[in-house]
C-alpha cells in the first residue's frame, strides 16, 4: 500500500492531543484560497522551487543538491510512515498522544489511512484523522471507524461562501458530522479563522450550537490564522491571496470565545 | 563603578514586605549585571561576583614567571586577600557573603601548571588532536556542605590541629596552610559580624537595621560555630560559596533537601521560622550565587523526597527570577505535582532553570562502574554537565575533553595522503587508530595532573569538606578523595558522524562523487558555486539527529569505540595507589566555538573555522521538522552510559506551552525524554523574536537569562559569538520564527 506523502512531521504539537506524528497527504478535493499547505493540494506530486536555497549552479537538470528545487511529496509505504512513526511511541504513550493523519485529504486515500491505521494499532498507537468530511459518507465511513479520534473542519455555515471560498457545498460535511458524532469516536470540529472570511461571529456562533448538539464531541477548536503558506505559494509560484495578513490578535480571539461562552457543554478552544 | 555598601537608602519609617525586598534586591541585581556586561562581561556563570573598585589584591608570587604555586603560596595570597577583603553590605538582603573575584585567576595568563611539571611529549598528542587535558584545572568536584554545618569552621580548625599533632612533618606543610586558611576564614567572617553589626547601628530604617543587626549576630556566631537555625545554616552556605569562589572559583550546593530541610523542620516546629522567611532567605541564596542545585529524586528506600521545602526552592526562584541553576532529579515516583509546577515555572519564566536530571540513567551507569546503589544515588547534578557524590569524589568533571572531529581531520588527512583503501571503512579504521592514541594520551595527562597538582594549585578550600581528607593530610588529589571519577569528554560526535555518514551515502553508496574530488573541495574550503554545489550535497546527507538514519549509526558506532577506549584507561592505570575510574561523556562546554576555529572543512559541508555541534547535540538542520523527539532519540541512543552525562541541549518556543494542555504536553516530553535514556536535559524557553532583538541591543533585555551550555547566564554579559551560538540554536529548532 503506497501513497504520495508530502511530510511526515514528528514532535507535532496542534494536530490532536499529546505529542503526535502528523502525516500529510498529497491531494485534496478542496481549494481553499487560504491553505497554508498549498502544495498538498494536487494529486500528483508537483515541483516546487526556494529561490532563497537556491545557489545558482545551473545545474538544475543533474538534480538540485541544495533543496531549491524538490517534489513536493513521495510515495511512501505504510511501513515508510511506521519506521518514523514507531520512533516516538514513548512520547506518545506518556502524553497521550499518536499519529495524525492530515494533508491534502486523508480520505482521497482511504485505503492507504485504513492500512496505517491497522499498523498503528498493532503496536498499540493511536490514530487520528484530520478530515474536511466532504466526500460520500460511504467512502469515508470505513476509514473514520479505525481511527481513536476525528478531528473535522467546518469552515464556513453559510452555504454559498462555502461553495465560493473552497469549492465545494458544505451540507454534506454537515451531514457527516452528524453521522460521524453517532460513531462513538471521540471528535473535535474545528474552524480556521480566517479574517475577513470565517473570524466572524455570525460564521462560528452557528457552527457551535450546530455541534453542541452531537455526541461525542471533545470540543470545538479556533485555528487562528497560519500565514506560513505564503512561502509556500511562492515555491509553487502561485500568488498569495492572503499576503500580509496577520493572525488575528489577542483581543479578537478572547471575543470569539466570549461569544461562544453562552453554549452550554461546549468546550472552546483557540488554538 | 559599583557600589559595596547599601545603607540608609530607605526612610526611617518604611516598611518592607519579603516580596517587597526580593522585587528591590533583584532590580539591583539587574543593574549590577549591566555593569559587569559593560565592563566586557564574560561567556560563563555569573558566579554572584560583584563589580568594584574598593578593593584590588596584587599576587605575591612565589615564582620567578610571576605565578603562585603550592601550598605556602597559595595560602599566604588567600589568607592576605581575606585580611583586607571588604564586607559588601545590602540592608535588604539575608545574607552578606558577596565575592568580588577569584584568586586563581590573579596569575599572569599562561601560568597556571607548575613549570617544574611539564609535560612536552603529551602536549604535542593534545595539540594534534586539540585536546583539552584538564592538567592544571581545578575544583571541578563537590564539597559536602554537611561537614561544615556538623562541625562549624572552629571545629574544622581543631580538627587540623589535631591531626597535625598525629602526623609527621611529611603533612605539616598541608596542615600549616589549611589552618592558616581556616583562622583568617574565622576571622573575616567574624570581621564581616563585627562590621554589619555596626552598619546595623548606622541604618536609619528600623525593620533593615533590625535585618543587619541579627545577620550580624548570625555571623559572629557562625564564624567558629556550626549553624543552629536554618537561617544560619543558608548563611553559612553563602559564606563557604563566596570563599570557595575567591581561592579557586570552585562552589557547588548539593541536594538543597538534605542539608536545609532539617533546619526548616526543627525551626518550624520551634514556632521560629514561617514559610515566607524560608521562602526569603532562600532567594537570597540564589541571589548571591548561581552555584548548582539538586531538588526532588529518591531517597536511599527509593522513595521520592520532594518535600515542603522543594516546592519553597521553586518557589523562592520564581520570585527571584534570575538566572539559577537548579537540577530536578526525575524518576518514576516523583511527586507529580511538584515535577508539573517546575514545568510551569520553566515556561512562564523562560530564564532556562529548572533543568532535568535522570535518576535511572545516571544510577544505572554509575553502578556499571562497580559501585553501589546507595553511593550511585548519592551523585548530585553539581556542574554543567556533571554529577558528584558530595565530599567524596575527585572527578575533573567538565575540565578534560577531546575534540574527536579533529580526530577525524588526522584520519582522514592520512587516508587521502596515502595510497591505500578509500573508503569510510577505511577511514574508519584509522579514526580508531588516532582515537586510541589521543585517548591513552588524555589518560595519561590526567595521570600527570593527578601527580603533580599540588605542586601547582592544592585545593586548599574544598578539601576541608571531604569525608576524611582531613585525617589523611593530604590534597584531594593525593590521595585525600575516597573515590577518583575521572570524567573524559568527547566533543564533535555531531561533526564526525555526519561526516562519515555523508562520506558512505555520497562516495561510497551513491558515486556522485570520488575522495580525491571531496578532498579538493575540502581544501578550497568548498569556494566558489561548484564547490558549493558539493558543499550542498554533503550537508544534505543522511544526518545525526535525523532518526535513525545513517548519521545516527555513525554515532552510535563512534560513541560505542569512544566509551570503550575510555574504559580502557581504568586498565591502563589499575596500579595507581589512588585506584583510578575513567568515565565518558560527551559534552563540548562552550568550547564549541574553540575547538572549531582551527578545524578544517570537513565533509558534513561545515566550513573551515565554523563552531562544532553543541555537547552531544546534532548540528544544526539536522532535520527539516527539527524535530525535539527526533533530536532527543538521537542523544539518548549515543550515551555512553557510565554515570556520566551526554546531555540534551533542548530549545523550546515559549508558545507552544502557553496553556494547562501544552503545559501537559512539557511534562511529557521532559518525562520522555528522560524515560528513553538521557541523562540531563538543559532547556531553554526562548522567544526566538526577542532573542534576535537582544542579540542586537543586548541591554534592551538586561533581565534575560539564557541556559549556554550546562549553565546559565544573564544573555547581555555574553560576547557577540557566544550570543551567536544561543541564536543559531534557536534558530535551527523554530527556523519561521527567525525569519
Amino acid at each position: 500500500m503506497k501513497a504520495f506523502v508530502t511530510d511526515v512531521q514528528r514532535f507535532s504539537l496542534n494536530d490532536g492531543p499529546g505529542i503526535r506524528t502528523t502525516v500529510f497527504l498529497q491531494g485534496c478535493n478542496m481549494r481553499c484560497d487560504w491553505c497554508h499547505n498549498p502544495e498538498t493540494i494536487p494529486v500528483r506530486p508537483v515541483e516546487m522551487f526556494y529561490k532563497d536555497r537556491c545557489i545558482g549552479c545551473g545545474k538544475c537538470a543533474e538534480g538540485c543538491t541544495a533543496a531549491a528545487r524538490t517534489m513536493s511529496s513521495r510515495e511512501m509505504t505504510v511501513e515508510d510512515v511506521m519506521f518514523q512513526v514507531r520512533q516516538d511511541k514513548l512520547y506518545y504513550d506518556e502524553s497521550g498522544g499518536g499519529v495524525t493523519v492530515s494533508g491534502g485529504e486523508p480520505s482521497l486515500h482511504a485505503d492507504f489511512v485504513e492500512a496505517l491505521a491497522d499498523a498503528c494499532h498493532a503496536e498499540g498507537i493511536k490514530i487520528a484523522v484530520e478530515t474536511n468530511m466532504s466526500l460520500p459518507w460511504a467512502q469515508i465511513d470505513p476509514m473514520l471507524r479505525k481511527m481513536d479520534l476525528i478531528m473535522c473542519d467546518l469552515k464556513l455555515n453559510a452555504t454559498v461562501e462555502h461553495m465560493k471560498h473552497t469549492g465545494l457545498d458544505n451540507q454534506s460535511i454537515f451531514n457527516s458530522i452528524g453521522r460521524a458524532s453517532k460513531l462513538g469516536i471521540p471528535m473535535i470540529v474545528r474552524t480556521p479563522l480566517i479574517p475577513g472570511v470565517t473570524d466572524s461571529e455570525d460564521n462560528i456562533k452557528p457552527i457551535a450550537e450546530y455541534i453542541a448538539k452531537m455526541d461525542n464531541i471533545v470540543r470545538y477548536e479556533l485555528l487562528n490564522f497560519n500565514p506560513l503558506g505564503g512561502s509556500k505559494r511562492e515555491a509553487l509560484q502561485e500568488r498569495d491571496a492572503y499576503d500580509g495578513v496577520k493572525p488575528l490578535p489577542p483581543e479578537s480571539l478572547d471575543a470569539l470565545k466570549r461569544a461562544l461562552a453562552g453554549i452550554r457543554g461546549l468546550e472552546i478552544k483557540v488554538v | 563603578m559599583g557600589k559595596i555598601r547599601f545603607i540608609n537608602e530607605f526612610a526611617a519609617d518604611r516598611t518592607f514586605t519579603y516580596d517587597e525586598r526580593i522585587a528591590l534586591l533583584r532590580a539591583r541585581k539587574i543593574s549590577q549585571t549591566e555593569e559587569k556586561a559593560r565592563a566586557g562581561g564574560a561567556d560563563e556563570d555569573d558566579y554572584g561576583l560583584i563589580e568594584q573598585d574598593e578593593f584590588r589584591y596584587t599576587l605575591k608570587p612565589n615564582h620567578p614567571n610571576g605565578s603562585i604555586y603550592g601550598f605556602k603560596a597559595w595560602s599566604e595570597n588567600y589568607c592576605a586577600i581575606l585580611d583586607r577583603h571588604p564586607i559588601y553590605v545590602d540592608a535588604l538582603d539575608a545574607f552578606a557573603a558577596k565575592g568580588f573575584f577569584f584568586l586563581e585567576r590573579l596569575r599572569p595568563p599562561g601560568t597556571k601548571w607548575n613549570p617544574d611539571y611539564a609535560y612536552p611529549d603529551l602536549q604535542a598528542i593534545f595539540d594534534r588532536y586539540q585536546i583539552i587535558s584538564g592538567i592544571d584545572n581545578c575544583h571541578h568536584f563537590t564539597p559536602d556542605l554537611q561537614i561544615g554545618f556538623d562541625r562549624g569552621w572552629g571545629g574544622i580548625l581543631a580538627e587540623l590541629k589535631e591531626e597535625r599533632a598525629r602526623h609527621d612533618e611529611s603533612h605539616h606543610e598541608f596542615y600549616d596552610a589549611e589552618i592558616a586558611v581556616v583562622e583568617h576564614v574565622i576571622a573575616f567572617i567574624r570581621r564581616a559580624g563585627e562590621e554589619i553589626l555596626e552598619l546595623s547601628r548606622i541604618e536609619r530604617n528600623a525593620q533593615l537595621a533590625e535585618n543587619l543587626r541579627t545577620m550580624g549576630e548570625i555571623d559572629l556566631r557562625i564564624a567558629s560555630e556550626p549553624p543552629k537555625t536554618f537561617r544560619e545554616a543558608v548563611q553559612w552556605s553563602c559564606w563557604f560559596s563566596m570563599l570557595s569562589r575567591t581561592y579557586n572559583r570552585g562552589s557547588a550546593g548539593g541536594q538543597l533537601e538534605d542539608l536545609f530541610n532539617p533546619f526548616y523542620e526543627r525551626d518550624v516546629a520551634a514556632g521560629t521560622l514561617t514559610d515566607d522567611e524560608a521562602v526569603f532567605y532562600l532567594a537570597c541564596m540564589f541571589l548571591q550565587d548561581s552555584r548548582y542545585w539538586q531538588l526532588s529524586g529518591p531517597d536511599a528506600n527509593d522513595e521520592d523526597r520532594t518535600c515542603h521545602l522543594s516546592y519553597l526552592a521553586l518557589d523562592a526562584a520564581n520570585r527571584l527570577n534570575i538566572a539559577t541553576n537548579l537540577t530536578i532529579r526525575v524518576h518514576d515516583r516523583i511527586d507529580r505535582a511538584f515535577f508539573r509546577k517546575s514545568v510551569e515555572l520553566l515556561f512562564k519564566n523562560r530564564q532556562g532553570w529548572p533543568r532535568y536530571s535522570s535518576d535511572k540513567a545516571l544510577m544505572e551507569g554509575f553502578m556499571r562502574c562497580g559501585y553501589p546503589k546507595e553511593l550511585a544515588r548519592r551523585r548530585v547534578a553539581a556542574g554543567c554537565h556533571w554529577m558528584c557524590i558530595p565530599g567524596m569524589e575527585y572527578t575533573m568533571n567538565d575540565t578534560v575533553k577531546i575534540n574527536i572531529a579533529m580526530v577525524f581531520e588526522v584520519a582522514w588527512n592520512e587516508m587521502m595522503s596515502t595510497e591505500g583503501e578509500r573508503s569510510a571503512e577505511a577511514l574508519w579504521k584509522l579514526y580508531g587508530k588516532h582515537l586510541k592514541i589521543a585517548v591513552d594520551a588524555t589518560g595519561r595527562g590526567v595521570m600527570h595532573h593527578l601527580n603533580y597538582q599540588t605542586k601547582s594549585q592544592p585545593e586548599l578550600i574544598l578539601n576541608l569538606m571531604q569525608h576524611g581528607l582531613v585525617k589523611k593530610g593530604v590534597n584531594i588529589t593525593d590521595g585525600g578523595a575516597n573515590y577518583y571519577n575521572i570524567c573524559i569528554d568527547a566533543a564533535g560526535i555531531a561533526v564526525a558522524a555526519d561526516s562519515f555518514a555523508a562520506v558512505e551515502q555520497r562516495i561510497d553508496r551513491e558515486g556522485k562523487l570520488t575522495f580525491a574530488e571531496l578532498k579538493r573541495h575540502m581544501d578550497a574550503n568548498y569556494e566558489g558555486v561548484d564547490g558549493e554545489r558539493v558543499r550542498q550535497l554533503m550537508l544534505h546527507s543522511e544526518r545525526y539527529g535525523g532518526g535513525d538514519s545513517l548519521g545516527d549509526r555513525w554515532a552510535v558506532r563512534i560513541s560505542r569505540l569512544w566509551t570503550g577506549l575510555v574504559r580502557d584507561l581504568v586498565r591502563q592505570h589499575a596500579g595507581d595507589f589512588r585506584h583510578v575510574n575513567f568515565i565518558p561523556g560527551l559534552f563540548s562546554w562552550s568550547n564549541t566555538i574553540l575547538l572549531g576555529s582551527i578545524l578544517k572543512a570537513t565533509p558534513n559541508g561545515r566550513k573551515a573555522g565554523e563552531p562544532i555541534n553543541h555537547g552531544a547535540n546534532p548540528n544544526g538542520g539536522f532535520r527539516a521538522d527539527g524535530a525535539v523527539t527526533a533530536m532527543c532519540n538521537s542523544i539518548a541512543a549515543v550515551q555512553p552510559g557510565y554515570g556520566n552525562t551526554a546531555p540534551v541541549q533542548l530549545e523550546v518556543d515559549p508558545q507552544i506551552a502557553n496553556d494547562p494542555e501544552g503545559i501537559d504536553k512539557m511534562c511529557a516530553m521532559v518525562m520522555g525524554i528522560i524515560k528513553s535514556g538521557n541523562t540531563l536535559l538543559n532547556i531553554n524557553i526562548i522567544d526566538a523574536r526577542r532573542i534576535l532583538e537582544a542579540h542586537k541591543d543586548p541591554f534592551r533585555y538586561p533581565d534575560l537569562v539564557v541556559r549556554v551550555t550546562g549553565f546559565t547566564a544573564f544573555f547581555a554579559m555574553l560576547s557577540p559569538k557566544f550570543r551567536q551560538l544561543v541564536v543559531d540554536r534557536v534558530k535551527s529548532v523554530n527556523p519561521e520564527a527567525c525569519r
